[in-house]
């Protein structure tokens, strides 16, 4: 079982493109990326009682992913787990306008267009987590060889 | 006024069912009533934001939810928002056992099918409090 797990939660905001694209880099990230073991957190569980959720993000490096400018899946996580060690704003990288587009929100929607913007926001996220201090981990884990342990 | 019903799905992540339970809200606000429902973040209700507190208290609400964790629900009854339905994509799945639905990112036709049904589900529901 890999030792590098990181958390990445994203809003998956219904309301706007920047909700659906931050949901499916988030996905992209989770099935492509190899080397470590990103984990998706459901944001509504943080409220729902998913104590699972808030411990893993206490534990474990967390990217938030957020489709605007509200950076609400950034905001809870810190509300109830602690700093974030990454944060990736969609509208920074498909523009504000892109991500608050409301008729555009279904996947079947999606252009090719669409599609490029989401590998360019889950080339970020990944970007972010290779951006994470090492140090992030030490320490930070249940289980493991034992070395690692408090 | 008459304000519209919300429709709200919990948008889970890790497995089809909380895909499916968005893709199913959001046709019934694009496609079947787009005139009586429209939807609202979950995140931004999750975070207590005061503009769409204001716009669920006392709302008509329809949630739909992937998993029996019912975090829609949940979270827009905190915020004040009168759930007139839950709508549990499990109850319309365990009518068609043995069927692939797709991926968290990606319906199959089975799961295409299966959405359908549910967003009709929500559709009724509304077509009968508007």
């Amino acid at each position: 079982m890999s030792e590098f797990k990181v958390g990445v939660i994203s809003c998956s905001g219904e309301e706007c493109l920047g909700g659906t694209i931050s949901r499916l880099a988030t996905r992209k990230v989770l099935e492509e990326l190899k080397m470590v073991e990103p984990v998706t957190l459901c944001l509504p569980l943080y409220l729902a009682g998913g104590k699972e959720e808030r411990n893993f993000a206490r534990v474990f490096p967390v990217i938030s992913v957020d489709g605007c400018h509200q950076c609400c899946a950034k905001r809870s996580t810190e509300k109830y787990s602690g700093q974030v060690s990454g944060a990736v704003d969609v509208a920074d990288i498909i523009g504000e306008e892109n991500a608050l587009n409301t008729e555009i929100v279904r996947n079947k929607d999606l252009t090719s267009e669409h599609l490029r913007m989401i590998d360019r926001v889950a080339e970020d996220i990944v970007k972010k987590i290779g951006n994470i201090s090492p140090d992030a981990y030490s320490g930070k884990t249940f289980h493991g060889c034992g070395c690692s342990e408090k | 006024m008459d304000k519209k019903v919300k429709v709200i799905p919990c948008s889970g992540i890790g497995k089809v069912f909380g895909f499916m339970a968005r893709e199913a809200a959001l046709k019934t606000v694009y496609e079947l009533c787009p005139e009586k429902a429209e939807t609202v973040c979950l995140a931004r209700i999750v975070t207590g934001d005061q503009e769409v507190k204001e716009k669920i208290e006392g709302s008509d609400c329809i949630t739909v939810d992937g998993c029996p964790k019912m975090c829609a629900s949940k979270n827009v009854t905190a915020a004040g928002g009168i759930v007139i339905e839950e709508i549990k994509v499990l109850d319309t799945v365990k009518e068609h056992k043995g069927e692939k639905f797709g991926s968290p990112s990606q319906l199959d036709a089975d799961g295409e099918v299966v959405t359908g049904e549910i967003a009709s589900k929500i559709a009724d529901r509304i077509n009968e409090v508007k």
